[in-house]
């Protein structure tokens, strides 16, 4: 169970995001959806613990992630929003390396990598080096070091995001296999179609502000339109006038 | 401490993977023997003289007293035609020898004769052959006047008065020692080379690849991170440190350093001596690189930071040289500064007060440890992750 509430953070004079609240439930996916810029990342990146808020709370199964950081990580898989890898490592050592930040034994990492490298059909490049990887390679090694310590929550900022349609596909089928295991599941996108297809709940973000929360079936009666994208351009540019 | 260690292990592994940074960091190290037995030879090939002297001479034959005594002290003579000057000067000769035409003639009269030495005072490899051909003429002047002084019944002793006698407190050690002043310098410059590729790919290079958030979201203090880098790049630096010190070493040791009367010896204790004195310089070193290399903005502005640290360990050199101190104990509790003067005196077999050894470990231990944890606390701050 992951729950945000009162969020508000500024850069200089930029206010990024003010009084971001919502819930995201286990067995459950949750989309946050917003135009590039709309506050997305800095909401994620308050709830896996990089940046502090200036006012509310993100708590991971009731723990306060400005309070106790490092326990509410551990609960944590995520895909930031920066994604490098080192070039120099396969793709098996990241894992490795990343299973012992979270202070896995050797034996177990070996196992889940294997576990890990199966579900994302990532066989063929496991051994190699991440130099030259494909943009859709960089991403199944993201994916697969964020779920290395087995997390209940996952946290995905735009995990599909500039992949080929196979890759995507990938990510789809995963997240959906995580949800039926019983994760809790948040992603971030721009792209509507995805989160109906994917979502359980939705979270619609603009200009810093939640402007929607809901099933996509209540989503399109709080804007009156029968198309989901319409109801969310309108949510959206309604905020903006605002 | 799990943390730092898969943190040190990665690092090493990761840097010991860029060949192309590796070679370009231990290039510096292989080089210093070659520098070091080059510069020395060229230096104890000016101070030694070559057997073949040769002096090129206008008007031989006006004296062939002085001319016996140069042939005497191993000069082979030769005629010199033309425009002494231009000759001198276009470093066609190294010198020449002008005996006026009126040489026997001012002598026969007992009036000043004037021998003249044509040379480029501003050539370092002539001045050795110059002072040599100069102290001949004197020598000869001495023997002439006491000749003369013989001939009118009077002991040439009355011309002694006073004269200087030379007593060098400096041991042959010391000596020697005074010409490895570059040892110290070099030494510590790799603890500050070795390692700076690996430093600032595992700061700014780390912010510069976006994998620094990834590396952030894991449940594990900053400050675990900071050490496990920390350790990583000072173990680079320390290999590079000690690769460099050995390698100065065996330089110094098969140069005929003996042929400038100097005398360079090295035993097992100054070895482990000069090892325990340098320890910490690696550590110290890789400590500032990493905070500077969080601290900049850019990969660029990285290693323009840390390219001007290189230079630390040539200012208590350049500082000692201006001001020559007698060593005091606070001297060895200046991280480098201590160091340097360590390097220095255990090479020149001079003995060291005791608690130099922990005073200059103790101080520059700590200091990197606080620099590592200031760059702990810089990792915590929210704006190390915006680039």
């Amino acid at each position: 169970m992951i729950e945000v509430s009162g969020l508000k953070k500024t850069f200089g004079d930029v206010v990024a995001i003010e009084n971001v609240s919502f819930n995201a439930a286990d067995a459950r996916v949750t989309g946050l959806l917003g135009h590039n810029g709309a506050g997305k990342s800095t909401s994620l990146r308050v709830l896996y613990g990089l940046i502090k808020p200036e006012t509310g709370y993100a708590k991971i199964d009731g723990i306060d992630v400005s309070q106790d950081r490092i326990t509410a990580q551990s609960k944590l898989g995520v895909l930031p929003d920066g994604h490098g890898l080192y070039t120099r490592l396969t793709a098996r050592e990241h894992l490795q390396y990343f299973g012992r930040l979270h202070g896995l034994s050797d034996d177990r990492i070996e196992a889940r990598s294997e576990e890990l490298i199966r579900m994302l059909d990532m066989q063929g490049i496991a051994d190699r080096r991440t130099e030259g990887f494909s943009q859709g390679e960089r991403m199944k090694v993201c994916l697969a070091r964020a779920l290395i310590h087995d997390p209940r929550h996952v946290v995905l900022d735009e995990p599909t995001n500039g992949l080929d349609v196979m890759t995507t596909r990938k990510v789809r089928e995963l997240i959906t296999e995580l949800r039926a295991l019983g994760l809790c599941v948040l992603f971030s996108s721009h792209l509507m179609y995805e989160v109906a297809k994917l979502c359980d709940d939705i979270v619609i973000i603009a200009e810093g502000r939640v402007v929607a929360v809901g099933s996509p079936e209540e989503i399109r009666a709080a804007a009156g339109v029968d198309n989901l994208e319409d109801a969310f351009v309108l949510l959206s540019e309604q905020a903006v006038s605002v | 401490m799990n943390v730092v260690r898969a943190v040190l292990i990665k690092e090493l592994k990761d840097g010991l993977r860029d060949r192309r940074a590796l070679l370009s960091a231990f290039l510096f190290p292989l080089l210093a023997p070659v520098f070091i037995y080059g510069l020395m030879t060229l230096v104890i090939k000016q101070n030694t003289e070559s057997e073949d002297l040769v002096l090129p001479v206008i008007g031989q034959a006006y004296a062939p007293a002085l001319m016996h005594q140069f042939e005497e002290a191993g000069f082979t003579l030769e005629v010199f035609d033309g425009s002494p000057e231009a000759a001198v000067r276009d470093k066609s000769v190294e010198l020449v020898v002008q005996v006026p035409e009126d040489y026997q003639e001012t002598m026969a009269n007992f009036e000043l004769t004037r021998v003249l030495v044509i040379h480029d005072g501003s050539r370092n490899d002539t001045r050795t052959i110059v002072r040599k051909v100069r102290r001949l003429i004197t020598n000869y002047n001495n023997e002439l006047a006491a000749l003369r002084l013989i001939a009118r019944g009077v002991s040439p002793k009355i011309m002694q008065g006073v004269r200087a006698k030379n007593s060098d407190v400096a041991s042959d050690e010391q000596r020697a020692a005074n010409l490895l002043n570059f040892i110290p310098i070099y030494v510590l410059m790799a603890a500050f080379v070795c390692g700076l590729g690996l430093a600032i790919d595992n700061t700014a290079g780390e912010r510069e690849r976006r994998s620094l958030e990834p590396l952030l979201i894991n449940p594990v203090t900053r400050t675990a991170l900071v050490f496990g880098k920390w350790l990583a790049a000072s173990a680079l630096a320390g290999a590079g440190m000690i690769i460099t010190l050995g390698l100065c070493l065996a330089a110094m040791l098969a140069l005929p350093i003996d042929e400038l009367g100097l005398n360079f010896t090295l035993t097992p204790g100054q070895i482990l001596m000069l090892l325990l004195a340098i320890l910490p310089v690696p550590m110290f070193a890789s400590s500032l690189q990493l905070l500077l290399g969080l601290f900049a903005k850019s990969f660029k502005d990285a290693q323009s930071y840390v390219g001007i640290l290189v230079f630390i360990p040539v200012v208590p050199t350049l500082v000692l040289q201006f001001l020559p101190v007698a060593s005091s104990l606070w001297m060895y509790f200046v991280p480098i500064f201590g160091q340097s003067l360590m390097i220095k005196e255990i090479l020149g077999a001079e003995t060291i007060p005791l608690l130099a050894y922990p005073a200059a470990f103790i101080t520059t231990f700590a200091t990197s440890l606080l620099v590592c944890w200031l760059t702990g606390r810089l990792l915590n701050q929210e704006r190390v992750i915006q680039s």
